[in-house]
């Protein structure tokens, strides 16, 4: 098996990786590039907790090859604070208390910014349809719904 | 996971050959939601994997001279949001907008939705519905066929025609008339979201001007090892005046034919006879409101 070299844009800065073929993009912005903000989850799309913002659009890692990712725009959870400090959304996930075990958060937050960079004031339904990709069994997923609309209060 | 080498072809042709050279043990890769998770639990474990996303020529959605025209690596999502196929097209709008969860719909492919032909294949029902053509393109050339000659497979290991180097490249069908014509889609499952089909029944429905049906398609996921036809249905409602109370009249037939071919499977046929019912009810109600013919009130 001959290593590739991976190409991309990670939380706006260009990498190369060089990678076995065989390895998920999760696999190699975790283990490659130490972004362990990319949760693992079902390792099978179901759960929405390895989502990560892939050219604009939320998408589960752990469903592209490492390989697929060359010449993308990559965005995880490190890439979204500003300056150190919680951006918009994930202060109104703060306030609104949406967060227990914490798990699932980062797909969370990942996912509500891809729904506000295109849709800065959706409706309630749209944030429960944008969101429904995203498992969280701790919550009831309410207060999840209201931080995000907290956030899009604020945009 | 196990070894493989991988190639990322920028043109079709290229892909093509690459597939061919390397036929012996090769899988291609586009939205990854199927085979991203077989390698990872090796029950797939092909020698060379041929990523087909940087193929934009195949990412299409255009209608010409009647003829919607999709090509493989367009997404689910992409579907779901076209406002021709939103408006002219409503069995592949509902098929597409409800396929996983936005995540999923983000990255999987029609293409891949056809050329897997899972049994609760979403797209597959509704493209079926459609009586849509593919079209299969390989280093020998191009063929085209109706999905329903394509989905002649030999069971579990090969589910349709397609050889180990050959592409799906296009699903194609006719732009439905609306004024005459209308299309269906409802499906049933455990969840609204991140959800496979228990049942997803699908059906095109032509009337005259004076309402009378001049065609019916109706076909149905997951009830099969294909999108289960049912042709003794759509011969009672042709040629009568298109109405709930008609369409209701296919119903038993709809449940002993359900019924019958899924015996050796007690477990969920006692459920899915009903069920089946329920669903081509929703889609009957869904096909005389947008003909203008019905409204039905549950």
């Amino acid at each position: 098996m001959n290593k590739i070299t991976v190409h991309c844009t990670v939380n706006h800065k260009p990498v190369s990786v060089e990678i076995e073929p065989n390895k998920r993009l999760l696999d190699m912005l975790r283990v490659n590039l130490g972004l362990t903000s990319v949760k693992e989850g079902c390792s099978e799309g179901e759960c929405g907790a390895c989502t990560v913002i892939y050219n604009g659009e939320p998408v589960t890692s752990c469903c592209i090859l490492a390989g697929q990712a060359e010449g993308a725009d990559i965005i995880t959870l490190e890439g979204v604070s500003v300056d150190g400090k919680p951006d918009v959304v994930q202060q109104a996930f703060i306030e609104s208390g949406a967060i227990q075990c914490g798990f699932c958060i980062p797909g969370m937050i990942l996912t509500a910014e891809a729904l506000l960079m295109k849709n800065p004031h959706p409706t309630m339904e749209q944030i429960k349809e944008a969101m429904s990709g995203n498992l969280c069994r701790c919550t009831g997923y309410k207060k999840i719904e209201e931080a995000v609309a907290l956030a899009a209060s604020r945009m | 996971m196990r070894p493989f080498d991988f190639y990322a072809p920028a043109t079709v042709v290229e892909a093509l050959e690459l597939m061919h050279q390397h036929k012996e043990n090769v899988a291609v890769i586009a939205g990854g939601t199927d085979l991203v998770l077989e390698l990872n639990e090796r029950k797939a474990n092909p020698a060379v994997v041929i990523d087909l996303k940087k193929l934009k020529e195949l990412d299409y959605i255009r209608v010409e001279e009647g003829v919607v025209r999709i090509g493989a690596l367009t997404t689910h999502a992409a579907i779901a949001a076209d406002r021709q196929i939103e408006k002219y097209v409503r069995v592949l709008h509902e098929a597409c907008r409800q396929v996983g969860s936005p995540q999923i719909r983000n990255l999987g492919t029609i293409g891949g939705n056809l050329a897997q032909s899972s049994v609760a294949g979403d797209g597959l029902a509704a493209c079926v519905t459609l009586d849509a053509d593919v079209t299969l393109r390989s280093v020998r050339g191009e063929r085209r066929m109706k999905l329903d000659e394509f989905l002649a497979g030999e069971g579990a290991t090969r589910r349709n025609i397609l050889a180990a180097d050959e592409l799906l490249t296009e699903v194609s069908f006719a732009l439905p008339d609306i004024r005459h014509t209308a299309t269906a889609f409802y499906k049933l499952a455990k969840r609204k979201s991140l959800a496979i089909s228990v049942i997803g029944g699908g059906m095109v429905a032509t009337v005259d001007d004076n309402g009378i049906c001049t065609y019916a398609r109706m076909r149905a996921g997951a009830l099969g090892r294909y999108p289960m036809p049912f042709p003794t249905c759509e011969a009672h409602l042709v040629g009568k005046k298109l109405t709930y109370a008609t369409m209701l009249e296919t119903l038993p037939i709809m449940h002993d034919q359900v019924l019958e071919a899924n015996k050796s499977r007690p477990w969920s046929v006692f459920y899915k006879k009903e069920s089946v019912q329920g669903v081509f009810k929703k889609v009957f109600a869904d096909v005389l409101h947008q003909l203008g013919l019905e409204e039905v009130q549950e």
